[in-house]
């Protein structure tokens, strides 16, 4: 499962605290190296685990602690509470609305998942019995329409796109303004890969983005993601309006940390991953549920109850 | 007459203390500019026992003396030791009749199909004639995508300017069929049309779908192709090193060979996404040993260069 290794890894440096006969200076640096080590090592940005240090640190005054389990209680509540705002971005992830038209702009770097990514979208609300449509607005790639046109016939899911028009601008209106007439409800644009050095790229982003008005925008990453990902995240959602973050690529190996940078960024919650290829290889993701279950937090209310 | 001085300044010595606290905050500087933890820590770690006990220089003080010594890791871990000259490669192979074959693999989406059709333009400028093989049988969209990138590329170079001759071709088989074959019947029809290079494209795969790997050492054994490149994305962290272990591993585990054909140089792409986070590109050397041959820097045909040594050290230690 997703960052479980990272989870584990918690979850024993927390348990460290208990091992411990006295909690110093010594026992609570060495318990928030390995915490530091094990999300460096899942990608997590440096900066903002240094930032986690800092504030934990900042929090935790160990000569003013009382002594004994108190002091391991609060400095377990403080770690954490502060992975907690890691993957929190502490907002509700946007809903759809039955009966109307929901329009879902997807946006990303080169090669993140976007364009198999909005079919599985498609495919899930389809499955659940909303109107889906996809309108691909990516004219840059080679063979872009076709990829997109493959996946939605193979699903059954009506599409818009051309061959001739050149312009992702009108293309992605004209898509959207027909499936609104026509009443779909999940109606979704797929666009090119960008980022955020090139200029002309992130205002056509933008340009879709204000033609097409979206109600929400998606903001596709690739688990394996490095360093790199905090200020490309960072320019997306200063560029346009985004409300949400899928990572796809989780059957891989990646750990994934590169998605809390994400969401640090964008103030977006996860609200989807992919795991696979094919079409249904796609789980719904809520913080909440994950959090208790990937940081351990069953294992760790057991720590401080005991 | 330096030697009658040194006992005044006082020799100094490197020990381990004096270099920890200098050594950690490279390690977290090198992990910043995404140089993979592991790697990091390793680098850090050889530079500490070659440097533990040594002389300090007169004019020197220990964090100089460990940023030098990491810059000539990093210069070393960068310049390939073994040249890998395509061009010369093609004209050998082209003198003894047979095409010559590249095959591209990697996990999804990193710019293989992409900087493939870079290396078509590339060879082509150069005068040789180019068969793109389409042995991604599987993603939506990919022989399609080829189909455009050889017909974009013909445009470019037209047989009335080569003396009649089609300097690009596509052979491709559709989807859904064994990608292993396909590769081999480009490499015939190559041979008998009297093309210069085979490229091969493969489709995505991640390192542990076993399946999916298996497939990939097929047809690299059955084929031989005289150059495998390796497709990894600049922007990749953590996962860089297992996904260059474990590509290699297949090749070698499901080969059953003596000499199974490993991977024999790296294709560093989306350089132009990172700024000045070039550590992929000493995670993957470190890794493999094996260099970077291309830098992928766009989305263009032109888009591809060469790896520039001193440019990345000097961003990786800025
Ligand atoms: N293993 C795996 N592969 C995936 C997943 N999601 C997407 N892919 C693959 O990743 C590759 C790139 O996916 P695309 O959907 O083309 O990515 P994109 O963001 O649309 O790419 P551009 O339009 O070029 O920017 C393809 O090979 C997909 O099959 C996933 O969850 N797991
Ligand atoms: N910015 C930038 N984008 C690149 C570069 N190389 C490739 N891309 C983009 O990355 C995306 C994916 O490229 P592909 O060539 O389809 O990748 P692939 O590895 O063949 O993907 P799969 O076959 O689906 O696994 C496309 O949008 C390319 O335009 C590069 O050097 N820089
Ligand atoms: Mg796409
Ligand atoms: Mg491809």
């Amino acid at each position: 499962m997703v960052l479980a290794d990272l989870g584990r890894k918690i979850t024993n440096a927390l348990r460290s605290l208990s091992n411990a006969t006295v909690i110093n200076e010594e026992v609570l640096n060495s318990m928030l190296g390995e915490i530091c080590r094990a999300l460096i090592e899942s990608d997590v940005n440096i900066m903002l685990v240094k930032k986690l240090r800092e504030n934990v640190r900042a929090s935790l005054d160990l000569d003013d602690m009382a002594a004994g389990l108190n002091k391991r209680r609060m400095i377990q509540s403080v770690v954490f509470r502060e992975l907690v705002k890691l993957v929190d971005p502490g907002v509700k992830a946007w809903q759809p609305v039955k009966g109307k038209s929901n329009i879902i702009m997807f946006v990303g770097l080169q090669g993140s998942g976007k364009t198999t990514t909005c079919t599985k979208l498609a495919y899930y609300y389809q499955k659940k019995g909303w109107k889906s449509c996809l309108t691909c607005a990516d004219t840059f790639r080679a063979g872009a329409f076709d990829q997109l046109k493959q996946n939605a016939t193979k699903a059954r899911i009506p599409f818009y796109g051309s061959y001739t028009e050149m312009d992702p601008v009108v293309i992605a209106a004209e898509g959207v303004e027909k499936f609104r007439q026509e009443g779909f409800e999940i109606i979704i644009v797929d666009t090119s890969g960008r980022h955020k050095q090139e200029d002309s790229l992130f205002e056509e982003m933008l340009q879709v983005s204000n033609a097409v008005s979206p109600d929400n925008i998606v903001f596709v990453m690739d688990a394996s993601i490095g360093q790199a990902c905090e200020s490309q995240a960072r320019a997306f959602k200063d560029k346009v309006d985004v409300g949400a973050v899928i990572i796809t690529k989780l059957d891989g190996h990646a750990k994934g940390g590169g998605a809390l940078s994400a969401v640090a960024a964008t103030k977006s919650p996860i609200v989807f991953i992919g795991t696979g290829e094919h079409i249904d290889d796609f789980e719904p993701f809520k913080t909440q549920p994950f959090i208790s279950k990937l940081l351990g937090m069953g294992d760790i209310e057991g720590l401080i109850d005991r | 007459v330096f030697n009658m001085f040194k006992g005044l300044v006082g020799q100094k010595t490197i020990t381990a203390e004096a270099m920890a606290p200098v050594l950690d905050k490279m390690r977290d500087h090198l992990i910043g500019k995404n140089v993979a933890a592991d790697i990091a820590d390793q680098l850090c770690t050889s530079v500490a026992t070659k440097l533990e006990g040594r002389v300090l220089g007169t004019f020197s003080g220990v964090t100089s003396t460990i940023r030098q010594a990491i810059r000539d890791s990093l210069v070393q871990i960068l310049t390939p030791k073994r040249r890998i000259d395509i061009l010369r490669d093609v004209m050998e192979a082209k003198s003894q009749n047979r095409p010559y074959t590249i095959t591209f693999c990697g996990v999804n989406g990193v710019g293989k199909s992409t900087n493939l059709a870079k290396i078509c333009f590339w060879l082509v400028e150069n005068g040789f004639r180019v068969l793109i093989a389409a042995c991604d049988t599987f993603r939506a969209g990919a022989v399609e995508q080829l189909r455009t990138h050889a017909r974009r590329m013909a445009a470019l170079h037209p047989p009335e300017n080569h003396g009649g001759v089609k300097m690009v071709q596509l052979y491709e088989k559709g989807y859904g069929k064994d990608a292993a074959g396909i590769a081999m019947e480009a490499i015939n029809f190559a041979r008998e049309q009297h093309i210069d290079v085979v490229l091969v494209d493969t489709a995505g795969r991640m390192q542990d779908n076993e399946p999916l790997m298996r497939a990939l050492s097929k047809l690299i054994k059955v084929n031989q192709p005289e150059l495998v490149l390796f497709v990894g994305e600049a922007l990749v962290g953590n996962d860089s090193v297992d996904q260059l272990t474990k590509f290699n591993q297949a090749l070698a585990d499901f080969s059953s060979m003596e000499n199974p054909r490993l991977i024999d140089g790296i294709l560093l792409t989306k350089f132009d996404t990172i700024d000045d986070k070039v550590g992929a590109s000493i995670s993957m050397t470190y890794t493999t040993g094996q260099p970077v041959v291309f830098v992928g820097t766009g989305q263009t045909y032109t888009d591809l260069k060469a790896l520039n040594v001193q440019a990345v050290v000097n961003a990786l230690l800025k």
